[in-house]
């Protein structure tokens, strides 16, 4: 991978930032959000920002596009330069003709990002003839169509035509990020800011669009990435600088981040990251145990809705003759990106759904015969992905917690005593029960739901993406206290989720679903040290992994197979 | 589009048929026999039985329900018993009065308050948007009976630049038979005079009715465009320079007049509850004060006709709200077909 | 081994919900301002006989002499056509008023509220039917309806208040479908369901606290439009009859007057006013302290 030289007095430093403090205020009170912020960016050059939330990395991307709202926040000091040129004292129309010109962005999330009442064509023809105008130029507008969808082949977007006739909502995940990408290409920027690209998509999607980025680099353009994710900043970076409460803790070329990181945050977070190879490999056991869940042949179809006119489709089959046993203390892993049918098996599982055909069995019985049966809950739970929703905003912890407990007959002198056990053993203090779930952090939350499923002592916990919104240092120590739950409690978990690495390191089994059916599973080091199916090796080799030795390590795809499993996002 | 169309009426035809079942219901629920109470306490009984034959009160509830239906399908609204005509006639004379009061009232609505709004929203905190607070404010807070009381003290008692009453000066002799809308009629026959004078009789009345909801509507769009103005595609597509009225108009606005939009639909019922009052305080020839007096003199087939007719103008409008939420924001047009 | 939970995950903790909410009210001051008038509502209404300079002026009593008196230091608010003191009858309308708040808004809102939480719950054939009954309501002009109501069932008080009270529901029913619609995504109803909590718990311990916040709003504003409308209903004499001193009689009486003897109308006009700015200011300053989107 190539690159300029690190430094950052490089003269032909497209981006400097230098010394920059802004604060925010909030009910009254200043906080500083940022102190002292340097960073620059070469020409030709790929920087990366790294911090998780809360780190300021948003902060500093929006001053330096100049979308801060300046009431609440201000700008206490500091220099931004663009391209020589002084951005902070920059009157507004003087920053309109910077942007969408020499600095460019695409933002996090791509649907978002759109407008959604207008169709593609309209929101990019905007953009090129506002610059037009600020130009002093006029382009007829067949010409501006022509430039229009130049710039989507750029992206390699094979149908222009559909895409730009399309709204927004009309195209998949993969596309929209490519379409924003073109439209911050549109007036042929030097430095292109991207914020978290690819976060928002499946992993096999994020590589072919972090594979785009990096040609975009090899012909001319400069890059600016925000993100959180250690493996996409080793793949795509040529330095790094490493952000903190506001702060940025260290910087350096990529080589020397990687091999020796010196700040003890910088330390704890490559730690953080779950390996998928090597020594460093949690190992999860479970010796000699007996079969507890079932599926057999289960298959889940979804007729979908009639068009007014039109015939009628066929129907969906979102799960497609599964058959998986769980033994009891099994960490059972499945994994899968959108569509792949895990979350309707998961609810499967729970007997909120029933299969249309095939049956899910626990402990040898069906369980939507067993699902009537009010002890059937306390056997069965669940903890989901996003700790926001699946805590009642207008409830105190104690009286959600209380719920599953009054429901399964505890009298109220035992939910009362019951409930400060439950914080201890997940680890939160006891003041918290009278607390609403906006005054916790997301990591707190996610233990309250542990805790309310931990509850009612069941023997099977279906795990939901439980990590997926939570920053990486705080996925750790909920994995960890799961882990310490159910060797204490003799727990089953079963453990969905698209993050590849972290079941390697949390799971004893996996299973890989792709497109409603079971293309793999087996035990985890079988499974990760060789695949056989070409999905999972497509899926293995699309993790972002932090360290030269693991990325040989990857399984090989060939391009054969990667077009035949991976769903192309050009359209 | 068609589709769409075709579909909200389907159901907004529905939600007529269970308001005229309703009011039947309700005016035949109701304590009371309508014979009697229509010709008073003095009537005899020979009298009260006649009448009650001649509405069809003897027969059993449910011939009385498809005669009622069955008569409504032929557009047959029976006979007032203070007029001794028929209903439909009495509302074809009286309704286009009130159709130009209420169009204009809602021309004036709009006209005024989604510009208001939307100023008050990019000039937030400013002097202008604290002035456009208060007008809404004051517009939601009188009374309506209270502001037309009061716009006929200042504007006839103490300035005696608008009339009081009535629709047109008498001296003008002028009616308007190709629709009834003085203002389109005169405009057609070229009378420009009589054009002026219609619209300064309007004026006051139609001030007195759009004020509430010139209120809301403000509001809810200034409240809308802030609400749209902070989502990300905005900040988007300022980031790629379209130059802000661009991204109000263009980007915010369309968005962001879909709640008021909403509002003004059903703000309609309440335009055409509070046009009752304003009717009967400025004497405006229109269905409200024939309502009004149908009612105080319990002529129940000429109440139950102004009452739907009431349902059909909102039932109405808000099919063309819809139509219009429907060309503005597609997925209103997805969202729709997907319910019932 | 108890995990405590590192200190990593501590983020500055926001301020309680009451904190919040109080730093909002108190940069409000049109929400204070509402406040105190719809105390000085209250407070009329319910001390009128004491606070009234003459209490004889809520009755028939008539004093010819004093007819058509102008607002002096003797009677601020001037005498009406038959010598009676304006202010007390004010002050004596507005527990017509209130009382009419109470009445229309204690039946109206409680059952609305429950038929839009059952709408939005259950979903299928009973939202169909309730939402369906819902709109066809909400069809009929609310004046209108409630004009044809009091004509046929004699004017008085009582009448006018059900008349309005059967169609106010609609409005709180439409409100808290569309909360608990959104509602009903949310992973914490089914985490709730999958504990085995029953339908009641559910409706009114998990969901009904999601919509206290728009319900008070609302209310405080509906307090507002009942008066308002039980106003216009009287002016147009169909509420409450004379002698029982009532706002919008008072106005509709006294426009006869007009324009010699202005106050007779539109004091009692303004007194009307006074009370929905009050409930308004008040409604619109509980909005943005509780954040609420209505």
């Amino acid at each position: 991978m190539k690159g300029s030289p690190a430094g950052s007095d490089d003269r032909s430093a497209i981006l400097e930032v230098e010394h920059l403090d802004i604060g925010f205020t909030n009910y009254g009170r200043r906080v500083q959000v940022l102190h002292d912020v340097s960073l620059s960016v070469g020409q030709g050059e790929r920087v990366a920002l790294i911090g998780q939330s809360g780190s300021g990395k948003t902060v500093t991307m929006r001053a330096i596009i100049g979308t801060l709202a300046m009431p609440p926040g201000d700008i206490a000091g500091g220099n931004i330069r663009f391209q020589g040129r002084e951005l902070l004292t920059l009157g507004k129309s003087e920053r309109n003709r910077l942007k969408g010109g020499g600095l460019s962005i695409v933002l996090q999330d791509p649907l978002l990002s759109f407008n959604p009442v207008l169709t593609i064509s309209r929101q990019m023809d905007d953009i090129v003839r506002y610059a037009d105008v600020r130009a002093g130029v006029t382009r007829s507008k067949r010409r501006r169509r022509q430039h229009l969808v130049d710039t989507l082949e750029r992206v390699q977007l094979a149908d222009t035509e559909r895409v730009l006739s399309s709204w927004p909502m009309q195209l998949s995940g993969g596309m929209r990020q490519r379409v924003l990408i073109a439209m911050a290409l549109l007036n042929s920027p030097s430095l292109l800011i991207a914020d978290e690209p690819g976060t928002a998509l499946d992993v096999t999607t994020q590589q072919e669009i972090l594979a785009l980025l990096n040609r975009l680099v090899e012909d001319g353009l400069s890059l600016l990435l925000i993100t959180h994710n250690l493996g996409v900043v080793r793949e795509m970076a040529d330095r790094v600088y490493v952000m903190e409460h506001g702060r940025i803790v260290e910087s350096g070329a990529r080589e020397s981040l990687f091999d020796a990181p010196s700040h003890p945050y910088t330390r704890k977070l490559m730690a953080s990251v779950p390996p998928l190879y090597g020594e460093r490999v949690r190992k999860v056991d479970n010796t000699g145990s007996t079969p507890l869940l079932s599926l057999e042949s289960v298959t889940r179809e979804f007729v979908s809705e009639r068009p007014f006119f039109g015939k009628r489709r066929a129907p969906l089959r979102a799960v497609d003759q599964v058959s998986i046993d769980i033994d009891k203390g099994d960490v059972f892993g499945i994994a899968g990106e959108s569509g792949s049918g895990k979350t309707t098996l998961a609810r499967m599982l729970l007997g909120l759904t029933r299969p249309t055909s095939g049956v899910v069995r626990l402990g040898g019985q069906p369980v939507h015969e067993l699902a009537r049966q009010s002890s059937f809950r306390r056997r069965l739970q669940i903890v989901y992905q996003n700790p926001g929703s699946s805590l009642n905003p207008k409830r105190r912890i104690a009286q959600q917690l209380a719920v599953p407990l009054r429901y399964a007959g505890l009298t109220r002198g035992a939910i009362r005593s019951r409930i400060p056990e439950l914080l201890e053993q997940v680890g939160l203090p006891q003041s918290h029960a009278s607390r609403y779930p906006h005054e916790l952090s997301g990591g707190q939350k996610q233990r309250v739901a542990i805790a309310r499923a931990l509850s009612v002592e069941p023997e099977i916990i279906v795990l939901d993406e439980p990590t997926s919104a939570l920053d990486v240092l705080v996925q750790e120590t909920v994995v960890e206290l799961l882990l310490d739950l159910r060797k204490q409690y003799g727990l089953t978990y079963v453990f969905i989720s698209h993050d590849l690495s972290l079941m390697r390191n949390f799971c004893n089994r996996v299973a890989v679903m792709y497109r409603g059916a079971v293309c793999e599973q087996g035990d985890t080091a079988t499974l990760f040290d060789a695949p056989r199916h070409a999905y999972t090796r497509a899926l293995i080799a699309a993790i972002p992994v932090i360290s030269d030795a693991e990325e040989a390590r990857k399984p090989a795809v060939t391009r054969l197979e990667r077009e035949a499993v991976l769903v192309s996002t050009t359209g | 589009m068609i589709p769409y169309i075709a579909k909200r009426a389907v159901s907004l035809l529905l939600v007529f048929l269970g308001l005229a079942v309703l009011i039947f219901v309700i005016a035949r629920v109701v304590p009371g026999d309508p014979a009697r109470i229509a010709l008073g306490p003095l009537a005899t009984a020979a009298q009260v039985e006649e009448l009650q034959q001649e509405m069809g009160l003897d027969k059993p509830f449910v011939v009385q329900l498809g005669n009622y239906l069955s008569s409504l399908a032929r557009a047959d609204l029976g006979k007032s018993l203070l007029t001794n005509r028929p209903v439909l006639d009495d509302i074809r004379q009286a309704l286009p009065a009130t159709l130009e009061l209420v169009l204009f009232t809602l021309l004036l609505q709009i006209i005024l308050s989604i510009p208001l709004g939307v100023v008050a929203a990019v000039y937030r905190n400013t002097w202008v948007d604290n002035l456009s607070r208060i007008i809404s404010l004051v517009g939601i807070v009188t009374p309506g009976f209270v502001l037309a009381i009061l716009l006929q003290l200042l504007a006839s008692y103490q300035f005696e630049s608008f009339p009081v009453t009535g629709r047109l000066d008498r001296s003008l002799d002028f009616t308007a038979d190709v629709t009834g809308l003085l203002l389109v009629d005169s405009v057609l026959a070229w009378r420009w005079d009589v054009f002026l004078d219609a619209v300064r009789h309007l004026i006051l009345p139609a001030t007195a009715l759009a004020m509430a909801g010139v209120g809301q509507v403000m509001r809810i769009t200034r409240s809308s465009m802030i609400e749209v103005s902070s989502r990300d595609f905005v900040e988007a597509s300022r980031a790629y320079g379209i130059p802000e009225r661009v991204v109000a108009g263009r980007y915010m606005l369309r968005i962001a007049c879909v709640a008021p939009l909403t509002i003004l639909g059903l703000e309609f019922a309440s335009l055409i509850g509070n046009a009752f009052i304003v009717e009967f305080v400025f004497s405006w020839p229109g269905i409200a004060s024939y309502g009004v007096r149908t009612i105080l003199q319990k002529d129940l087939n000429a109440v139950i006709g102004v009452v739907l007719v009431s349902g059909v103008f909102f039932v109405v409008a808000n099919l063309v709200i819809d139509v219009i939420l429907g060309l503005v924001d597609p997925r209103h047009r997805l969202r729709a077909a997907r319910s019932t | 081994m108890t995990l405590l939970a590192s200190p990593a995950e501590h983020e500055d903790a926001p301020l309680s919900n009451r904190a919040m909410a109080w730093y909002r009210f108190s940069r409000n001051p049109a929400a204070v301002v509402g406040a105190a008038i719809v105390i000085s509502v209250i407070l009329a209404a319910v001390f009128a006989p004491w606070l009234a300079p003459y209490p004889e002026a809520a009755g028939s009593q008539v004093d010819f002499r004093n007819r058509h008196g102008a607002p002096s230091l003797t009677h601020w608010f001037g005498t009406d056509n038959v010598g009676r003191d304006i202010f007390s009858r004010v002050l004596y309308g507005y527990r017509i008023s209130l009382g009419m708040v109470i009445g229309v808004l204690g039946l109206a809102v409680p059952f609305g509220i429950l038929l839009g939480l059952l709408a939005g719950y259950f979903g299928g054939r009973v939202e169909w039917l309730i939402m369906r009954f819902t709109d066809v309501m909400l069809a009929l002009p609310p004046l209108a309806m409630a004009l044809a109501i009091t004509a046929v069932l004699s004017p008085n008080l009582i009448n006018a208040m059900i008349a309005i009270t059967l169609l106010w529901w609609t409005w709180h029913t439409r409100l808290i479908y569309r909360i608990v619609k959104g509602q009903m995504g949310e992973d914490y109803v089914e985490a709730a369901r999958l504990a085995g909590a029953s339908h009641a718990h559910i409706l009114f311990r998990e969901l009904l606290p999601n919509c206290v916040s728009a319900i008070s709003v609302k209310v405080t504003l509906d307090a507002g439009f009942v008066i308002l409308f039980g106003a216009a209903l009287s002016f147009l004499g169909l509420g409450v009859q004379p002698p029982t001193p009532d706002l919008g009689t008072m106005v509709s009486t006294g426009s006869e007057y007009l324009p010699e003897h202005w106050w007779e109308s539109m004091l009692p006009g303004l007194a009307i006013l006074w009370a929905i700015l009050g409930f308004n200011l008040l409604g619109d300053g509980l909005r943005d302290m509780l954040d609420v989107e209505l």
